[in-house]
């Protein structure tokens, strides 16, 4: 089921791939300030196109006027949104229509760091709230060397039921650990196992 | 002097025995007055006084704690009619940035959230001129950032969790919950 939800995707991002440049509509005026006429052009492409998918364009936006602030050169600032504009696709197909724009913008961040679409789906379907602090945590702990299943596991293991403070709480603990020298995977296994005993009735990391 | 006392006490009783010249229309013009409004003017002198007299009302405990529950109720069913408190609505948090950037000139925070312009948000430099801090208002969301330093370098905050570059500068990552 999950295989056939990734292939859908494909059309989207075979879309955004091959968009001309010619099909932009409406120019975001902070992006016409702060860009050339043919990287505008390419971006603006790009963010209509994700604006038609109903994707949060904020996000791609930022990423532009990134990539102009730190005078990247034009290509590179094109490849750069098109490549979120693809993250958030699969974000919002694996966590669902209704996600908020801050919970795609942290699942891009997983996806970019290594985890897998599957482990955003598990995620939604553990937690009843707000995934942004959950997915920005486990985007976190991989960039920090965290293995991308273990950081996946801890956090789905705490999505259940521990609140986000509890869940930024983990995350610095593991940080700080590694810090001082623990081995990454190690430091996030007994972090959360700490973590789970400290939140009675939850059940056990998978 | 008592004869003196006695003799002024025989003057003023002559005086009040004297027949009093009254206004002849002074009868009509008081009976004008009460038809006009005495009844009225008696009515709420006499509720006035009715409600300031005090009184002694025997009530059992049972009955004292059931009126007590009574208005008890009557003033949590007012409040539940007009709630003020509605469900919770995330509001910015205030986040703090600091960085050293000894012997700099002039530091900036450029992020996701200033639209990636270094004249956004200047940092102030602590007595010493190394620490460089400011405070910034954010709404729940993941923001990407840096420091810029002197306008031309860019400098990952070492507090804070780096992100993957498509730029090749480096970017930090901050999370407010919400």
């Amino acid at each position: 089921m999950h295989a056939s939800r990734w292939i859908a995707t494909l059309p989207l991002a075979v879309g955004l791939l091959a968009l001309h440049p010619t099909t932009a509509a409406a120019q975001d005026p902070r992006l016409e300030r702060r860009l050339d006429s043919a990287t505008l052009q390419s971006v603006s492409a790009v963010i209509d196109s994700a604006r038609l998918q109903g994707l949060p364009v904020e996000a791609l936006v930022q990423r532009a006027l990134e990539g102009a602030a730190k005078h990247a050169a034009p290509a590179q600032i094109a490849a750069a949104v098109r490549r979120l504009a693809m993250e958030l696709a699969t974000a919002r197909q694996a966590l669902g229509p209704a996600s908020s724009p801050a919970e795609l913008d942290a699942a891009a961040s997983a996806l970019r760091a290594g985890v897998g679409p599957a482990d955003l789906t598990r995620l939604r379907h553990r937690r009843a709230q707000s995934l942004t602090v959950a997915l920005a945590t486990l985007a976190d702990l991989v960039a920090s060397g965290v293995p991308p299943d273990s950081a996946a596991a801890a956090v789905i293991a705490l999505a259940a039921s521990a609140g986000d403070d509890q869940i930024a709480d983990f995350r610095r603990a593991v940080e700080r650990d590694i810090a001082l020298g623990a081995p990454p995977a190690v430091a996030a296994a007994v972090r959360v196992d700490a973590a789970l005993r400290q939140t009675p009735g939850t059940p056990r990391r998978p | 002097m008592f004869d003196r006392d006695e003799d002024v006490l025989d003057r003023v009783i002559d005086q009040l025995r004297q027949p009093v010249e009254m206004d002849p229309t002074l009868d009509t013009a008081i009976m004008t007055r009460v038809a006009a409004g005495g009844d009225r003017v008696g009515r709420l002198a006499a509720v006035w006084e009715w409600a300031w007299r005090p009184r002694e009302i025997s009530v059992s405990p049972l009955a004292g704690l059931g009126l007590a529950a009574a208005l008890v109720g009557i003033v949590v069913w007012l409040a539940g009619r007009n709630p003020r408190v509605g469900p919770p609505v995330a509001g910015p948090s205030t986040v703090q940035f600091v960085v050293v950037a000894p012997g700099a000139a002039s530091v900036s925070l450029v992020g996701d959230f200033n639209d990636w312009d270094g004249a956004a948000t200047p940092m102030h430099a602590a007595r010493s001129g190394a620490l460089w801090s400011v405070t910034v208002p954010l709404t729940p969301g993941r923001y990407r950032y840096a420091f810029l330093v002197n306008g031309s370098r860019w400098v990952a905050d070492p507090a804070a969790p780096r992100v993957p570059d498509d730029f090749d500068a480096p970017s930090s990552v901050v999370t407010v919950g919400g």
